[in-house]
């Protein structure tokens, strides 16, 4: 039971950060149709910036210049290189996010190098929050996890309660109209696009001390990333965290399972198809193949995802 | 083709026109040994790898529409599956070594029958999602699987004589590779001019309409996805079968964003523009790669500033050059030095701050610094010493931007534009209500 608690726990974390990613992404592409393929960069500038101010004005100063810094480079690549391509068609808009994601990942291994950087948790927030039986549950966990849900509650609120929020949404919902309206479309996009980019940063600057800070992070989570949106569907905020935390949970219980493929194939009465060698891998060294199964299936299942009603 | 062109030239004669540079072509690469050295004949292999791995790539975008992010996948999965078959004859299977290229375009036809049913059931960006995620699906498995992939160490295996052939000379590679290439390439000349293609070609512009005509457009995409998976198999087999090796790593991304980016490097629009990109991007790869760290980073910039000002590749350009010469409109020389001008400093200026910061962010460039006692030790780029802090090198920088901002003041008159937009929206922004 104190097993299970903890999987539970260490997953609902890691899909409420799966989720501060994955929430500009899919507003972002529910109101222009544009998917930022360099989002995930934006995850992984967030955690380099946050070490190098980190370094001079502490961790929580860093938190903040991070998300501010990774705001602007999210205005500036919207508003100097998106927009000179919205005319050429979202295929164009798709291949340029493409070779920002690139050469900001060749960028960050000009200056940093490689291999990952030594951005720590900070001494002060080293310490166990809570133990349930045996294991003790670190507060830096608990830290990321609150920040995620302050995150989502502050952007539903915005969403929901002030008439930015609204407009936001209607843009999502039927873009066209809106700007019929009299509304300015594309400086809300712009304005989205930052928010979006600074949510990434933020998540990164907090994520980047737990996990490794290396210039393979935006590739990492950027895939995952994509299945949340593709199994959430298309520009919805409840489908994103649906998604986020279905995977995090899903991922975090995999890894506690100790069966192989061989004991799969027996209980589906296959103990006779053996492929070799996969008999003996366990299911918990492949946990990070769950979600792309999923989505998979819900593909399948509902190919407009859990809250799409647009294909 | 331009109406006017097809008045002014009869049929026969354009095609006359086609087919005269690429027998041309064909007959310098088959004359290529007798002149070439060991080190660039083997980048020729290389390059028809590459270029026949794009052109497979280019059936899904340029015909289909569809941008795959994840065309590693069948790439390194032909070339896996060839080294088995390659091991298999070594250990005395009767398979015909010079068919060996078939054997991993078939195993990854097959495999892109299945991930093409999945990826196809969404277009546009969904497909390129789901690419993206199947690519990592199976990287993630394969790479649990050592004993059929062979791990980090991956698989090694010898081509066997088959008759009179040895396959042990490099020039035999470069053959053969060859051969299958300009195969792999005519079919998909003849599939793009049979009834399928044009199918397949009304599917990209009006899905729907191909539908309502009785087709069944999920199947016939899967099917091109396949196809397009199957010759991408065949490349990697040949990579496999000129390394005599294969690797897990063959399945990681770079692979998908390398023919991606030769495809738009060379332009997607013209049938054998994916070969452009390749074989420029490849042999600058095969020389440039030595002399700097940094090329996947210049790859990466040349990418994008292709995607943003000349999004029909340099195959497009080509085109576009090709025209107007034939047309009557007179050739704008000025324009053309300028922007010629202008794109070299900037690539000048590019080049000179990326090696030079590059060079100092080095740990062993501090070292360097606390042992010599000087701040700023020289930094040596084009073969010349610079000083990294002195103003003669930081003003000969900017000196060369500002050059090439100049000489592109078309760019720079848009980008004050955008600049004044900018200003004037947060000026002008709303307030947020209540």
């Amino acid at each position: 039971m104190d097993a299970f608690l903890v999987a539970l726990l260490n997953g609902l974390v890691y899909g409420l950060l799966v989720f501060m990613v994955s929430a500009g992404l899919t507003l972002v592409f529910g109101m222009m149709g544009v998917l930022n393929f360099a989002h995930a960069s934006f995850y992984m500038l967030g955690a380099y910036a946050a070490f190098l101010s980190g370094r001079y004005i502490g961790f929580w100063g860093g938190l903040i210049v991070a998300t501010l810094a990774v705001g602007l480079v999210g205005l500036f690549s919207e508003r100097l290189l998106l927009r000179k391509v919205r005319s050429f068609g979202h295929t164009q808009e798709l291949l340029l996010t493409y070779g920002l994601f690139f050469v900001l990942e060749e960028l960050v291994k000009l200056l940093f190098g490689p291999t990952p950087v030594a951005y720590r948790v900070p001494d002060e927030l080293r310490f166990t929050a809570f133990t349930i039986g045996n294991s003790q549950f670190p507060f830096f966990r608990l830290l990321m996890g609150a920040t995620a849900l302050l995150m989502f509650f502050g952007t539903y609120a915005a969403l929901r309660f002030t008439r930015i929020g609204l407009i936001v949404r209607a843009a999502v919902e039927r873009p066209q109209m809106v700007s019929a309206l009299g509304h300015n479309v594309p400086i809300v996009f712009s304005g989205l696009f930052a928010v979006g980019s600074a949510l990434a940063g933020l998540a990164g600057a907090v994520a980047g001390m737990y996990y490794p800070t290396s210039p393979a992070m935006a590739h990492e989570l950027g895939s995952i990333v994509f299945v949340v949106v593709v199994i959430g569907g298309l520009g919805s905020l409840n489908g994103a965290l649906a998604a986020s935390l279905l995977i995090g949970v899903m991922t975090s219980f995999a890894v506690g399972v100790e069966s192989t493929f061989g004991d799969l194939f027996r209980a589906l009465g296959l103990g006779g198809l053996a492929l070799p060698g996969l008999e003996a891998v366990q299911f918990s060294s492949i946990a990070g193949v769950l979600p792309y199964a999923l989505m998979l299936l819900v593909l399948l299942w509902r190919p407009a995802g859990f809250a799409g009603n647009r294909a | 083709m331009d109406p006017k062109d097809k008045a002014t030239h009869s049929p026969a004669r354009a095609a006359l026109l086609r087919l005269v540079p690429l027998a041309l072509l064909l007959g310098a690469l088959v004359a290529l040994p007798r002149f070439s050295d060991m080190a660039f004949l083997n980048a020729m292999v290389l390059v028809c790898i590459a270029a026949l791995y794009a052109m497979g790539y280019n059936l899904l975008w340029g015909q289909a529409g569809l941008i795959s992010f994840g065309h590693a996948t069948y790439f390194a999965f032909g070339a896996s599956c060839t080294i088995m078959t390659m091991a298999a004859i070594e250990r005395g299977s009767s398979f015909p070594t010079p068919l060996l290229p078939l054997a991993g375009g078939a195993a990854s036809f097959l495999m892109g029958l299945v991930a093409g049913w999945f990826a196809t059931i969404r277009t546009g960006v969904y497909f390129a999602m789901i690419t993206v995620a199947i690519t990592e699906l199976v990287r993630a498995i394969v790479q649990r699987w050592d004993t059929m992939f062979g791990g980090e160490a991956g698989i090694t295996s010898i081509r066997m004589a088959w008759g009179p052939i040895g396959f042990q000379k490099l020039i035999d590679v470069y053959y053969f590779t060859l051969a299958w290439t300009v195969i792999g390439i005519l079919l998909l000349w003849f599939l793009q001019r049979s009834p399928l293609g044009t199918v397949i070609r009304g599917i990209r512009e009006q899905e729907e309409r191909v539908r309502f005509l009785g087709y069944d457009t999920h199947a016939l995409k899967t099917l091109v996805f396949a196809i397009s998976a199957g010759v991408s198999g065949m490349a990697g087999g040949l990579l496999a079968f000129t390394n005599e090796s294969t690797n897990v790593a063959l399945y990681e991304g770079a692979y998908s964003t390398t023919v991606l980016i030769n495809t738009v490097i060379g332009g997607a629009g013209v049938f054998l523009g994916p070969v452009v990109g390749a074989t420029l991007t490849t042999l600058f790869g095969y020389y440039v790669a030595n002399l700097t760290y940094y090329w996947l980073l210049y790859m990466g910039l040349l990418f994008m500033v292709i995607v943003v000002c000349a999004p029909r590749g340099i195959s497009g350009l080509g085109v576009d050059a090709f025209r107007r010469l034939r047309s009557d409109a007179p050739v704008p020389w000025g324009r053309i030095v300028r922007q010629a001008a202008g794109w070299l400093a900037m690539a000048l200026g590019c080049i000179m701050t990326i090696e030079l910061i590059g060079a100092v962010v080095q740990p062993s460039y501090g070292a360097l610094a606390r042992s010599s006692g000087v701040a700023w030790p020289p930094v040596r780029v084009f073969g010349i010493s610079w000083m990294p802090a002195s103003p003669l090198t930081l003003g000969g920088i900017a000196l060369l931007f500002s050059f090439g901002a100049l000489m592109l003041r078309d760019g720079v008159v848009t980008a004050r534009r955008n600049v004044a937009k900018l200003a004037e929206a947060i000026a002008g922004k709303p307030e947020p209500g209540p």
